[in-house]
């Protein structure tokens, strides 16, 4: 389980979402397990003895848009509710701490609020995520947090502006010195037609990764896959894209075998995409401009209230389609296939971005990336329109 | 007071006296219901034997029972079971949890033994001990036939009647009180049927708190490869994991042998729909309907049924699989402990019954003649009798279900953990070291499974005491069915009290256990896993178990479990601590 504890140390770190030295990670075998800042190593062991759960990451996040957040709540506001699609279904809401409110040993009252979510916000402190059942679980959890509160940030800066002291000056910070130029240069792709079975199984483990290194995902989720004759083979469900050897199923397109079970959610949508459009390889990501931009909608006066499951319309941002639909079963699979073949490439609301290849992963990799320099671009083109300038 | 009726009906057989009382609130804030509650009720009798006429036999439903909350219209039987000696639940699903609730019911306690055969008809407020002497020796469909305008029936067939020790109870649906044999509970008390209707409707505190709760849950069952993917058992059944068991070389063939059955394919998921054209026949008001029967209405197997009757016994047909599962539902019999009886039996005298033997074996062991003297005894005192012990492949007597250990590491700790024997359903780690929810975990790895078990075995003691299936599982958590819990009833849970609860009712589990004489000495596997290798192959190594590092974590379990090195409790005012 240490080998766990520094694998996922390492993580928060390469992904960029925490800040080195503000990183504890708390594992409990039959004896506590901890490493780590050693202030934060103490609240995580506390929190976690009175946890029934396996792990939990403490960590100050590296840009500080979850502070924010609750400088920014309203009084009495106690939970942070984003729109995006991941943290609507799996999260929910994340509750969160003000640090005037945190006694002086505030590990009760965090262990009380994680016992009934994922994650929480601790202003001052970060965020802390548990893991039921692995170390794996709590970074997954850290990393969606992460992921939503950045998310619900970039929305809400476009709505309201600046409105605490430091905030554009961070800002500035976050746009200079974060953010880094978004490319595929220097990734070699191998070119289509993909038709060997180990070259396929290389190439997407390859590719995965490649866009986990490039930060087009949450944490390490998305899908990938290629067809090749009656096959699918694609990326399992909960499997990290940076580490999919091992974790990639061959699927049938006739379900004469069941064996696929465990491939992703999104099987159904990568099927149908494969079945009425000429693609090759289909890659999934959730890169965060992307699904903040995919959640803007001018339209006044529309009846609609769900949005990112009953809009029935097809915006148009940047020449990529725009299409609402839930996760799995829940409509996503009906409603990307029919937009994605021209342009091959398609966003769903508050979720992610779907790009094909016609031969090779390089088109669907280039592809992710011009789809999320876009909306990199036109969300800051529309804080400047604004006056919203950091 | 939302979500609970607040009562129980007591009835006792011996004297035919039923009457109404009720139970105090703070025993189900402390229980919730089904397991947890059934198992707090045994606390005055878990030391009987399983066949004493004062022996309870308890049907518990759950709060949530009775509203739309997804899956759980079902509820748990509790008692000793005859077959290990072990406290015994069953979850079920089928109407008669419903309508348990509609007749103003938590709970239905039966003590004693009646003279004569007798059904139990429950109608709203009513309740009655009608005769059966005409219903005794009928199957489960013919008195269920018989008992059609009484609302729901759970019956026990001529191997519950006949104290066969792996007896189920079956509910008119077809659904399935399995495991454990407290059919045979059932029939040593002339108990022959339970009919139940009533019109109560079950209120919910906070009605839109609820429905947003019920959204979330469906949206995450949406998410779910394992239960709403294009592959996965809304669409296939529980037979959708005959393929994957096969591909990840863990499924037990010909006793636990071997672990892959070349032949598996043709009782696979598609299989099965394409040779019988399968239709949903789940669990009244389960969105997932999981259960699948043929256009007629008979029943098709579980994923369980499948391969012990398959793989487990070398048989390859289809057919004859579907029918020998029939036959144990007709006669009231648990088909995993069947199977695995019956192939337990065939290692010994060398030869696996044929597809052709399996029925006429089936009905002996139910009527307990012939060679179904022994059979109708389980695995463990078969193997005793023809001096083969080492061949029962059961932990506590229970024989173990389709997933090989040496495939799963923590599914193997978890056989021995598990208070009603080796029974996948308590822990299930098969979600996350093969299915990958909530999230991947090394099947061959022992590395913090003790810890992952113990937490899993409390988080599942919660949810059979809600109830709710397990499956939805693979999906949502208790944090969603937390949210459905405190909307229902009104009262805050949260998943970490919700596992607090589970804890204490596995605790409590122990507890009878180890005071019937259950110790580390129980927590072991058969010895065929520590020394034989499953089958290898395709890249994928399945050697034996290794010994000392399964000790190791059995060891580092009941440490975290607070037990002693012996499994047992250091502390002896633990149980009268307890609410």
């Amino acid at each position: 389980m240490k080998d766990q504890i520094a694998k996922y140390a390492g993580k928060l770190l390469a992904d960029r979402s925490a800040l080195a030295g503000r990183i504890a990670i708390a594992a409990n075998d039959d004896v506590l397990l901890a490493d780590g800042d050693p202030a934060l190593v103490r609240l995580a062991g506390s929190v976690l003895d009175r946890l029934n759960c396996l792990s939990l990451v403490v960590a100050s996040p590296a840009v500080p848009f979850a502070d924010f957040l609750v400088a920014r709540a309203p009084a009495g506001d106690c939970a942070i509710v984003p729109r995006d699609t991941e943290t609507r279904t799996f999260l929910h809401d994340i509750p969160f701490l003000r640090a005037n409110d945190l006694e002086a040993d505030p590990a009760a009252r965090i262990a009380q609020l994680l016992g009934s979510r994922k994650g929480v916000v601790v202003e001052g402190v970060g965020i802390i995520a548990s893991g039921a059942l692995t170390v794996e679980q709590a970074y997954i959890n850290y990393s969606s947090v992460f992921h939503a509160t950045f998310v619900k940030y970039l929305e809400d800066l476009l709505v309201e502006g600046f409105r605490l002291p430091g905030e554009k000056e961070a800002f500035a910070a976050f746009r200079t010195g974060w953010l880094r130029p978004l490319t595929a240069e220097g990734l070699v792709f191998r070119p289509g037609p993909l038709s060997n079975p180990d070259e396929i199984l290389d190439e997407v483990t390859t590719v995965g990764r490649y866009t986990v290194e490039r930060g087009l995902v949450d944490s390490f989720f998305g899908n990938i896959s290629c067809r090749s004759g009656d096959l699918i083979y694609i990326s399992q469900t909960a499997a990290s894209l940076d580490e999919l050897s091992g974790c990639i199923d061959p699927v049938s397109f006739g379900n004469t075998s069941t064996t696929g079970i465990t491939a992703s959610s999104e099987l159904a949508a990568h099927r149908r995409i494969f079945e009425t459009s000429d693609a090759a390889v289909i890659l999934h990501g959730h890169p965060k401009f992307a699904v903040v931009m995919s959640m803007l909608c001018e339209e006044e006066g529309c009846p609609v209230t769900d949005c990112w499951k009953d809009c029935p319309k097809v915006r148009i941002m940047g020449g990529t389609p725009v299409v609402a639909g839930e996760i799995g079963a829940g409509g996503l699979a009906k409603r990307v296939p029919p937009v994605i073949a021209g342009p091959g490439r398609a966003m769903v609301y508050g979720h992610g971005v779907f790009t094909i290849g016609r031969t090779g992963f390089a088109e669907a990799f280039n592809a992710l990336v011009e789809v999320e320099n876009w909306c990199r671009t036109e969300y800051f083109r529309r804080l400047a329109l604004q006056g919203i300038t950091g | 007071m939302h979500g609970w009726t607040g009562t129980i009906l007591k009835v006792d057989l011996t004297v035919g006296r039923i009457w109404r009382e009720e139970i105090p609130a703070e025993l189900l804030h402390a229980y919730l219901g089904g397991r947890g509650l059934g198992v707090r009720l045994m606390r005055d009798y878990f030391r009987l034997d399983p066949f004493d006429p004062e022996m309870p036999l308890i049907f518990a439903v759950g709060p949530l029972c009775g509203t739309p909350a997804p899956t759980a219209a079902r509820l748990a039987v509790v008692s000793r079971s005859p077959l290990t000696g072990t406290i015994c639940d069953c979850s079920a699903g089928g109407r008669f949890a419903w309508r348990l609730k509609a007749a103003g019911l938590d709970a239905l306690f039966i003590t004693g033994q009646s003279p004569t055969p007798v059904a139990l008809a429950i109608d709203g407020d009513s309740a009655e001990l009608l005769p059966a002497d005409t219903l005794w020796g009928m199957e489960v469909k013919e008195s269920v036939h018989a008992l059609a305008g009484h609302g729901s029936v759970a019956t026990i067939g001529p191997a519950g009647e006949n104290g066969v020790l792996f007896a189920n109870i079956i509910m008119g649906e077809g659904n399935s009180v399995g495991r454990g044999g407290l059919g045979a509970v059932m029939g040593a008390k002339r108990l022959k049927a339970v009919t139940v209707d009533g019109a109560g409707i079950v209120s919910l505190a906070d009605a839109e708190r609820f429905e947003h709760a019920r959204r979330d849950v469906m949206r995450l069952f949406s998410a779910s490869p394992v239960i709403f993917g294009e592959l996965g058992i809304a669409r296939f059944g529980t037979p959708a994991l005959v393929d994957l068991m096969r591909q990840r070389r863990m499924a037990p063939t010909e006793n636990f042998r071997k672990t892959v059955f070349p032949a598996s394919g043709n009782y696979s998921g598609p299989a099965i729909l394409r040779d019988y054209q399968a239709k949903n026949d789940g669990c009244f008001g389960c969105p997932i309907q999981c259960k699948k029967s043929t256009p007629q209405g008979e029943h098709l197997p579980e994923y369980e049924s499948v391969s012990h009757f398959g793989a487990l016994n070398g048989i390859s047909s289809l057919a004859a699989i579907v029918k020998a599962n029939t036959i144990c539902n007709d006669l009231g019999m648990d088909t995993i402990t069947a199977a695995a009886t019956l192939s337990a039996w065939g290692e010994i005298r060398g030869r696996f019954p044929s597809a052709e033997e399996v029925p006429a074996l089936l009905r002996a062991a139910a009527g307990r003649y012939g060679d179904g003297g022994l059979l109708s005894l389980g695995s463990r005192r078969l193997t005793e009798q023809l001096g083969r012990p080492d061949l029962s492949m059961s932990v506590k007597g229970l024989e173990l279900p389709a997933y090989d250990p040496r495939g799963a590491y923590g599914m193997a700790l978890a056989y021995c953990t598990s208070n009603r024997g080796g029974c996948h359903l308590r822990a299930y780690p098969i979600s996350h070291e093969i299915l990958r929810k909530p999230v991947p975990t090394d099947r061959f790895s022992f590395s913090g499974k003790a810890r992952i078990i113990k937490i899993a075995e409390d988080t599942n003691a919660a949810v059979d005491s809600l109830v709710a299936c397990k499956f939805s599982f693979l999906g949502a958590t208790l944090e969603e069915y937390a949210e459905l819990l405190s909307a229902t009833t009104g009262t805050e849970f949260t998943p970490q009290n919700l596992k607090e609860i589970g804890e204490q009712i596995y605790l409590t589990e122990r507890w009878y256990n180890c005071e019937n004489g259950f110790t580390s000495a129980d927590d072991r596997l058969p010895e065929r896993f520590y020394a034989e290798p499953g089958s290898s192959g395709e890249g994928i190594e399945v050697p034996p178990i290794d010994r000392a590092r399964f000790a190791e974590e059995l060891q580092k379990y009941y440490r975290i479990r607070g037990l002693t090195p012996e499994g047992t409790f250091s502390d002896p005012t633990y149980l009268v601590r307890q609410p």
